[in-house]
C-alpha cells in the first residue's frame, strides 16, 4: 500500500499521554491496535469519525494530530 | 497477529487441504463420467471444511477472546471488502473460462466441475488478498 498523503502526530502524543500503548489508544477509539499501528505508520488513512475520535482521546484539535500534504 | 487475520489463515490452509484432497479425486477430463461417489464425496469434503474452520476458529479464540469478540472494525471491513472485490474478478474469469470447455465437448459435471474450480481458486485468491492486506497494513 502506497503511503498515505495524510502524516500523524499520532506516536508523539501518545508518548506526551502518560506514554498511552497503541493497545490503550485502541480501545478508547474503538479500533484493533493493528489498526492504531497502520494509521501510525501511514499505511490506513482512518475515516473522519475516527480521526475525530484520535484527538478527543488526546484532547487537542484534529489538525494538531492529522496533517494533509497537497499535491 | 490479530484474530482477523489468523481466520484468514485458518481459512486459507483449509480450503487448501481440504480442496486439494477433493480434486485429487476428480478426473482430469472435460466429460467426467457423472459419480454419485464424487458428488457424495463434495458434500464430506464441505462438511469436513465447515468442521475444521469451527475447530480452527474456536480454539483461536479460546487463545485470544477479546480480540475474537471484537466486532470488526472500520480497516478490517474494508480490507474484507477489498479481498472479496479481488476474489470476485478471478471467479468471473474463471467461470467464463470454464464456460469454453462446452466447445471442447465437455458434459454436465465437467462443467460443474470447472466452475466449482473456479469458486475455489476465488476463495483461495480472497484469503490470500485478506492476509496479504494484514501484513502490509492495509
Amino acid at each position: 500500500m502506497t503511503q498515505t498523503t495524510i502524516s500523524n502526530n499520532i506516536r508523539r502524543l501518545r508518548f506526551d499521554n502518560d506514554e498511552m500503548t497503541q493497545q490503550q489508544l485502541a480501545q478508547r477509539v474503538g479500533v484493533t491496535r493493528q489498526t492504531v499501528n497502520a494509521i501510525e505508520l501511514g499505511k490506513y488513512s482512518p475515516s473522519l469519525e475516527v480521526a475525530f475520535r484520535i484527538a478527543s482521546v488526546f484532547g487537542v484539535p484534529l489538525e494538531q494530530v492529522f496533517e494533509y500534504h497537497g499535491d | 497477529m490479530s484474530f482477523r487475520e489468523k481466520s484468514a489463515w485458518i481459512s486459507l490452509i483449509s480450503i487448501l487441504v481440504v480442496s486439494g484432497f477433493f480434486f485429487l479425486h476428480v478426473p482430469w477430463t472435460v466429460s467426467p463420467p457423472a459419480s454419485a461417489a464424487l458428488v457424495h464425496g463434495m458434500m464430506y469434503c464441505i462438511l469436513a471444511l465447515v468442521i475444521i474452520e469451527v475447530v480452527a476458529h474456536i480454539v483461536v479464540a479460546i487463545r485470544a477472546p477479546e480480540d475474537a469478540q471484537a466486532p470488526k472494525d472500520e480497516r478490517e471491513r474494508l480490507i474484507d471488502l477489498r479481498a472479496t472485490r479481488v476474489s470476485h474478478y478471478v471467479y468471473v474469469v474463471g467461470s467464463l473460462l470454464a464456460l469454453t470447455l462446452i466447445h471442447r465437448g465437455a458434459n454436465a459435471p465437467g462443467l460443474g466441475f470447472a466452475v466449482l474450480f473456479a469458486f475455489v481458486i476465488g476463495q483461495v485468491v480472497k484469503h490470500a488478498a485478506r492476509i496479504v492486506f494484514h501484513r502490509r497494513g492495509f
